[in-house]
């Protein structure tokens, strides 16, 4: 199925299908879910403005991860370099508050902080394909297709990126 | 031997071609060492499923970016009314000036009015005209005086001036004797 990006039929399958997989990445990416929607946003207004042609649907959502994946790389390259030093003081984990109520939710939200921030503290190159990994539903092909790596890059990369998290989140 | 490391993570993905696969799956069956690695690198991988952002957490941003393309990237039921009646009015022109035409006014449905209320003075000044139907006026220029007064382009300026929505319809162009 022929894919031109400004036609509105085109553009609402193309998003009904890949918003949710941009979005996810997104945030695995940069932590933060107003971002991600204003980088997926931003990513679409470019889709749609520049009037192209794809000759899939797979092909248009592997321009889209593309363009995403850059825009929230930039982002958080950005953002690192602007925060100070008190702000990463900030950052770092507040000690358990004594709640029971709602405990479970808690702990849920620990968790998912604990895991996102290992994902966070990976290299660029190793964050960016264990997240496509997990969080995208592509294979190797077709990770190695958007990151216009080799396929034996992106199984290395894999690879080493679960050591990294395994040894960052050990440590908790 | 024990299956290197980095094997069983691409095994895992089910990325691993044969005879590899087959190799590692027998070795597994007998290994208990390799089945435990196995385990915890499967263990990482559900802890970061586990955390994944969710439909529900995303539903909000999906729906406020598809309202931002609507708004401001598709076209709407107006913007292609506008665009269409631009063209009529463009092929409408040369017929008017040229010869007496029978032309169907259609104001948008949404416009309830009879020439006789002050609306409909508004919309028609002077025009008394029989009604056939709530929304449609037969308008020649020869049979109602009134309306001779004006071309059909001011009656559509004057409509389109006052902010209604205006289609018109040829249905046929005949001269009159
Ligand atoms: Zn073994």
């Amino acid at each position: 199925m022929e894919v031109q990006s400004n036609d509105e039929r085109s553009f609402r399958l193309v998003y009904e299908e890949v918003f949710p997989i941009l979005m996810r990445v997104v945030y695995h990416v940069t932590g933060n879910v107003d971002l991600s929607e204003e980088i997926c946003q931003e990513a679409f207004i470019r889709f749609f403005d520049k009037q192209m042609s794809f000759p899939s649907l797979n092909d248009a959502k592997y321009w889209l991860i593309r363009v995403s994946k850059n825009l929230a790389i930039n982002h958080v390259k950005r953002r690192s370099r602007e925060m100070s030093m008190v702000e990463k003081l900030k950052k770092a984990p507040s000690p358990h508050a004594n709640t029971t109520d709602g405990e479970k939710v808690l702990i849920e939200k620990e968790t998912r902080k604990l895991v996102q921030e290992a994902i966070e503290e990976l290299p660029e190159k190793f964050r960016m394909v264990i997240v496509l990994k997990e969080y995208s539903d592509m294979d190797y092909k077709q990770i190695a297709q958007v990151l216009n790596i080799s396929e034996s890059n992106v199984k290395v990369r894999v690879y080493r990126a679960r050591k990294m998290l395994e040894s960052i989140l050990s440590q908790e | 031997m024990c299956v290197d490391d980095e094997l069983l993570s691409t095994y895992l993905d089910g990325e691993l071609d044969e005879p590899w696969k087959t190799q590692v799956s027998e070795h597994l069956q007998y290994c208990l060492a390799c089945r435990l690695r196995l385990g915890q690198l499967k263990a990482l991988h559900e802890r970061l499923q586990s955390v994944a952002l969710t439909t529900e957490e995303m539903a909000q941003s999906k729906d406020r970016v598809l309202a931002f393309f609507e708004e401001t990237k598709f076209p709407t039921a107006d913007q292609k009314r506008s665009f269409w009646r631009r063209k009529i009015e463009m092929k409408v022109a040369p017929a008017i000036l040229t010869a007496a035409a029978f032309v169907i006014v259609v104001i948008g449905s949404f416009v309830f009015f009879s020439p006789n209320t002050p609306q409909g003075q508004e919309i028609l000044p002077g025009v008394v005209a029989p009604i056939d139907s709530e929304h449609i006026r037969q308008v020649t220029d020869v049979s109602k005086p009134n309306l001779g007064m004006f071309s059909l382009e001011q009656i559509i300026q004057h409509l389109d001036s006052l902010g209604y929505s205006v289609k018109i319809e040829m249905k046929a162009v005949t001269p009159i004797e």
